[in-house]
């Protein structure tokens, strides 16, 4: 075995995406705020006449922080640890530095564009799926080149067997891969009609339910390729990293991973409840989204367990707090959406607050959460300097777990109202509220909602500005940390 | 138990405390009684889909808690054990440890659960949502329609002032006032637009392909029977109503096929085929609307006249 | 076993791409013909409601309202019968949406009228106190992108074998032999509508975005 010191890690291509993590997780949680704010203030609505309706940036709130920030987060956290678990350099192959500046740069052109389609209304209208095809292709081809690129660094590797969380990484690259392909297959009706109208406008391959059967193939296994399976691999790298404690059993690890690949597919039903999909379908994607709870928490517990007697640690370290809080959220809503896909569960769930409710507990408590750690993990080995500020991050780390904790709980109890109220009969028999009572007693859990989206942003703010001094004024390091990372 | 997992439980006591308050609060019923039945050892335990959310909620919260407390418990009491692997990557080992048996024998029995749901539970080729459906409305009908057979009419005002709050206050107000001059304003018969019908006749329910042509009365004759007709045909008849009465009945109560009713609002008509006259277009509710429904909508609305 | 296919990331490469290939095999595909059958005498939608449905797609209007009648009561009885497939056989994409903020529209066009829409859609909260819907007035001025909904009718009729008729075919020439249908059709739907704006557009045969929208609500039935 080699050892590591006398590798020198071409970390280029990780500070790149960082910085882009940073940025479009910025603009996609104000965004966030903004359209949370127009629920409860319908005023704000009209700042930026037709391109500001909350309709019209829904879309770039969730495009922004799929495509723009969690992407941004993967490709960085790749580039970064894919070379330190493979044990080779990026820069021993000038092909694939090459070819991941190529990535980098069509990436950035390429959602900035497709942003901005959004925003003047070009859109296919499927959830994650919006962009219209110009930009699929974009996307497909920045996918193919880090493909390539990974592929290719394992080509080169010294350490034979794959650490864990590159198998994470390589199930992200062909989930997605295959998933966004087959959803985003639409015919431009400009070539098709013999040069009519724009050139932007396509339609969907599928129709009516096929079409639904797809998407929601696609759009719950996004969940698992994009917002599971890579922040999976993940922490898989930066909780035993940071902490020095040894990954609490192989066996775990590897039951999870392939339990994991094995039974999310099937459960991409479970957005389909209750609708004209066949009833076999639907009760095939109840029936695996409970089984679905096991390998999620084995992950989790696997990260829970690798801490196992390191308390002080837990109350030392911010980012351990990061990591365990992360897993703790993962566990939460890897719970949460099983028990939503339950037929009865679901009749009163779904269509409410309940599941943008259910979604934040996952992004926000999990994805976000991880990603910051990995970053404030990778910033100091990166530039060679210290953490700016521990405080900062203390103080980081109370406020937005404040803020999830709202946001979850609030969009809990006005799901639930809401849903009860929709089903609600009086003793006549009738229904008992008009729609616009359901609408106007949510009020104030859109406000509470309000609040945590800013207290979330501020979080993050805070985040960035310690990152932006840690690069600019952190101590400098003669050599790089082992395992915890050093902060003032 | 341990602090953590009784802290995390308090949390969710509150948070379901909180839920369940809130939709008490507003006369939703969370364990009524239904058909909907489940059999364990011969115990009958009644369903509903409230009260299966409610428990729902309750398993994520408790569940969450106690697995998560417990973990997060052994960093404080447990040291880490077990037989290293060989390998290290990036300075990262692996113990060889065995699986968590609780984690182990849940992921076994859930399997084998899928399994029973699968097969059992909602048989692949034999549970139908739409048979669901067909059950619920029978179990609806045995409940609620007979009850109502012969509401009186209080009941059947009550009734239909929730019936109207729902599908009809969009567009006549939730006072039935019309909006402004938006929808018809229920509060009131007004003596103009009745002596403008007389006068130009109207074609604008879809029920009467011909409508009613102008110039039956004129004059004092108009005025009186205006008058009259916007009363609700209170007072004494003028003699020439009886020119009316011909098409809309001796009380103004409407013929089948010849013309509407006129001593009130005609509901029959207008939910059946919708109206489109001078202020705007009603559209048809003949299949939202149930005949005991429009009953009650009918009483409620002629109220808000008198 | 496994510690070899760690080793050999093309065969774990090669088992990851079958685990997760074969769920969907199995739950899409055997579906496909099936469901993608409309019912008997179904029409596809008017160029004009195709228009519409495009404005209703850009300014995302399933970000708050779903199109699917799930079979409860207590949904049938707000928004009438359940959905049904068949119905959905020509919608590419398909419309359902995942979120109810505002209620269903699956069958709207049996319950509300054009000059409701109008007066709903220019200013949501004088006509349903409480709502936060935001105004659309801005649909008052745009005007609908009918020859890129031609297009698309074109497409579909090519491709997918839509039943639409001769009159819809390839080319600007039949693009221009078209138009005058869809403005008629248009003009019908403006006449009960009173907006300037909307007036005095039609009046140029022009069609304003809100107008192909309501024919669009309006075939939602
Ligand atoms: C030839 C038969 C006929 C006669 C006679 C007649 N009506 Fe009518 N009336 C109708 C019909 C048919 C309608 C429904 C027209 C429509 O479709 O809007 C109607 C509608 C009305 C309406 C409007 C009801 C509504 O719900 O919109 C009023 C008020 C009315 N008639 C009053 C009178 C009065 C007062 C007279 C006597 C002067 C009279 N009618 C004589 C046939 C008649
Ligand atoms: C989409 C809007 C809309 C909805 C919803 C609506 N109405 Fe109307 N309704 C109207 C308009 C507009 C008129 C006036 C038509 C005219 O005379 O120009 C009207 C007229 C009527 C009339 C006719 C009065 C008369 O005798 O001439 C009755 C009765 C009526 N509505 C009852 C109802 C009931 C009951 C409901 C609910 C089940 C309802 N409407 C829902 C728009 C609506
Ligand atoms: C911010 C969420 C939101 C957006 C975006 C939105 N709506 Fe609504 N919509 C509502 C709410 C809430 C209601 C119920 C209150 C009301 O009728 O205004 C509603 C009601 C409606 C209704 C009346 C339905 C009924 O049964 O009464 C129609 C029609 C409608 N919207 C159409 C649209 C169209 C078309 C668009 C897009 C151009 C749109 N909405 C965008 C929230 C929204
Ligand atoms: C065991 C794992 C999970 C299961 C079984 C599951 C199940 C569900 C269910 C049933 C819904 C609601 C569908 C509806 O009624 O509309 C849902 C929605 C959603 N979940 Fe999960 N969930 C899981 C984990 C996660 C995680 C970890 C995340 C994110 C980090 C996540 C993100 C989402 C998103 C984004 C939606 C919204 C989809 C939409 O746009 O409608 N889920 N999930
Ligand atoms: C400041 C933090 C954030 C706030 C205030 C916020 C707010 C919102 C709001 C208001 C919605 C629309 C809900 C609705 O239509 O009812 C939404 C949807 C969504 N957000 Fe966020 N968001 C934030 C951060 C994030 C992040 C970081 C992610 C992902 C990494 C994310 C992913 C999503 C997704 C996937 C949806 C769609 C959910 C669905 O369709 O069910 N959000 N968000
Ligand atoms: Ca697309
Ligand atoms: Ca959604
Ligand atoms: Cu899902």
């Amino acid at each position: 075995m080699q050892s590591n010191a006398s590798l020198e890690y071409d970390y280029s291509l990780a500070k790149k995406f960082t910085y882009l993590t940073i940025l479009f997780g910025f603009l996609g949680m104000l965004v966030g705020t903004l359209i949370a704010a127009q629920m409860a203030f319908p005023e704000l609505n009209y700042l930026l006449g037709e391109y500001g309706t909350f309709s019209r940036l829904r879309p770039v709130h969730t495009n922004t922080v799929v495509f723009g920030f969690t992407v941004s987060g993967i490709f960085a956290t790749w580039f970064y640890l894919g070379q330190r678990v493979l044990k080779v350099s990026l820069a021993e192959s000038r092909f694939l530095m090459v070819l991941g500046n190529i990535q980098f740069w069509l990436y950035l052109v390429g959602v900035l564009a497709a942003t901005v389609s959004l925003v003047l209304g070009y859109s296919t209208s499927k959830e994650y799926a919006q962009y219209e095809w110009p930009f699929d292709i974009v996307i497909i081809l920045v996918w193919v080149l880090w493909g390539i690129n990974m592929m290719g660094l394992i080509g080169i590797r010294r350490e034979k067997a794959l650490y864990i969380s590159v198998w994470y990484y390589l199930a992200c690259f062909l989930g997605i891969a295959m998933l966004y392909l087959f959803n985003n297959m639409e015919i431009p009706t400009y070539f098709a009609s013999g040069g009519l109208g724009n050139p932007m406008h396509s339609v969907s391959m599928y129709s009516g339910t096929n079409d639904a059967l797809v998407q929601w193939w696609y759009g719950h296994n996004a969940v698992a390729f994009g917002f599971t399976v890579p922040i999976v691999g993940m922490i898989y790298y930066f909780l035993p990293k940071e902490s020095g404690q040894a990954i609490y059993s192989y066996k775990l690890s590897l039951l999870s991973f392939w339990g994991l690949m094995f039974v999310y597919l099937w459960a991409g039903s479970h957005h389909l409840l209750w609708t004209t999909v066949p009833d076999w379908m639907q009760t095939m994607g109840s029936a695996f989204s409970i089984v679905l709870i096991l390998p999620s928490w084995g992950s989790a517990i696997n990260m829970l367990l690798t801490m196992k007697g390191e308390w002080n640690q837990l109350t030392e370290n911010p980012l351990i707090k990061f990591m365990v809080l992360a897993s703790t959220f993962y566990m939460l809503s890897t719970i949460e959406g099983p028990i939503q896909a339950i037929r009865s569960v679901n009749a009163i769930a779904h269509f409410t607050d309940w599941i943008p409710g259910h979604v934040h507990d996952g992004v926000l408590g999990w994805v976000v959460f991880m990603m910051m750690a990995a970053i404030f993990h990778m910033t100091p080995r990166m530039f060679k300097r210290e953490i700016y500020s521990r405080k900062l991050m203390e103080f980081q780390f109370w406020l937005q777990t404040i803020a999830v904790v709202l946001y979850f709980t609030s969009m809990w109890i006005a799901g639930i109202t809401q849903g009860m109220m929709w089903r609600a009969v009086d003793e006549y028999g009738n229904l008992m509220y008009s729609f616009i009572e359901t609408v106007v007693i949510l009020e104030p859990y859109y406000m509470i909602r309000t609040l945590s989206g800013v207290m979330y942003l501020i979080g993050f703010m805070m985040f960035a500005y310690n990152i932006y001094k840690t690069v600019t004024a952190g101590r400098k390091l003669s050599t790089e940390p082992q395992f915890r990372t050093p902060m003032a | 138990m341990n602090t953590v997992t009784i802290k995390f439980l308090a949390f969710s006591a509150i948070l379901m405390t909180a839920t369940i308050s809130v939709v008490m609060s507003l006369d939703i019923e969370i364990f009524e009684d239904t058909t909907n039945t489940l059999t364990i050892f011969g115990i009958v335990i009644p369903l509903s889909i409230n009260m299966l959310t409610m428990a729902g909620a309750i398993a994520i919260a408790v569940i969450t808690s106690m697995v998560t407390g417990k973990y997060i418990h052994q960093m404080k009491t447990d040291t880490a054990t077990g037989k290293l692997a060989e390998e290290s990557w990036d300075g990262i080992g692996e113990y060889k440890n065995e699986l968590p048996s609780g984690w182990a024998y849940t992921f076994l029995g859930l399997f084998i659960w899928s399994m029973w749901y699968g097969f059992i539970g909602y048989p692949i080729n034999a549970y139908s949502q739409i048979g669901e459906y067909n059950e619920e409305v029978l179990a609806y009908n045995k409940k609620f329609e007979h009850k109502h057979k012969n509401a009186d009419e209080e009941t059947l005002k009550k009734m239909g002032e929730s019936i109207f709050s729902v599908q009809c206050s969009q567009c006549h107000g939730e006072k039935g006032d019309g909006l402004s001059g938006r929808a018809e304003d229920f509060t009131q018969k007004s003596t103009e637009s009745i002596l403008k019908i007389i006068n130009e006749g109207q074609n604008a329910l879809h029920s009467f392909p011909g409508g009613m042509p102008g110039g039956m009365a004129s004059g004092q004759d108009a005025e009186d029977i205006a008058k009259y007709v916007a009363s609700g045909f209170k007072g004494t008849e003028p003699p020439m109503y009886a020119v009316c009465g011909g098409c809309h009945g001796a009380n103004g109560e409407g013929v089948e096929m010849v013309g509407p009713r006129i001593n009130g609002f005609d509901m029959k008509n207008t939910l059946a085929k919708g109206k489109k006259g001078l202020i705007g277009e009603m559209p048809a509710f003949n299949t939202l609307i149930t005949p005991i429904q429009e009953k009650a909508l009918t009483v409620y609305i002629q109220s808000l006249s008198n | 076993m496994f510690h070899w296919l760690e080793k050999n990331p093309f065969f774990f490469a090669a088992a990851i791409s079958i685990v997760i290939s074969f769920a969907g095999l199995i739950e899409i595909v055997p579906n496909f013909t099936q469901a993608g059958r409309p019912l008997i005498d179904m029409k596809p939608r008017t160029v004009l409601e195709i228009a519409g449905k495009n404005v209703y797609m850009k300014d995302n209007c399933m970000a708050c309202h779903s199109q699917m009648i799930r079979p409860f009561k207590s949904e049938t009885d707000r928004y009438g019968a359940y959905s049904l497939s068949g119905e959905y056989a020509y919608d590419r994409p398909f419309l359902w949406g995942s979120k109810r903020t505002g209620p269903d529209l699956h069958r709207i066009g049996n319950y509300r009228t054009t000059d409701w829409h109008e007066a709903h859609m220019l200013n949501p909260p004088l006509i349903v106190p409480g709502s936060i819907m935001p105004a659309y007035d801005h649909q008052f001025v745009n005007l609908a992108d009918i020859e890129t909904a031609y297009a698309e009718a074109v497409t579909v009729k090519n491709v997918f074998h839509t039943p639409y008729g001769p009159e819809v075919r390839r080319g600007r020439e039949a693009w221009e032999a078209y138009k005058p249908t869809l403005i008629e059709e248009a003009r019908k739907i403006a006449s009960d509508m009173k907006d300037p704006r909307v007036i005095e557009a039609m009046k140029k045969g022009d069609v304003p975005e809100v107008v192909a929208l309501i024919a669009y609500m309006n075939s939602l039935k």
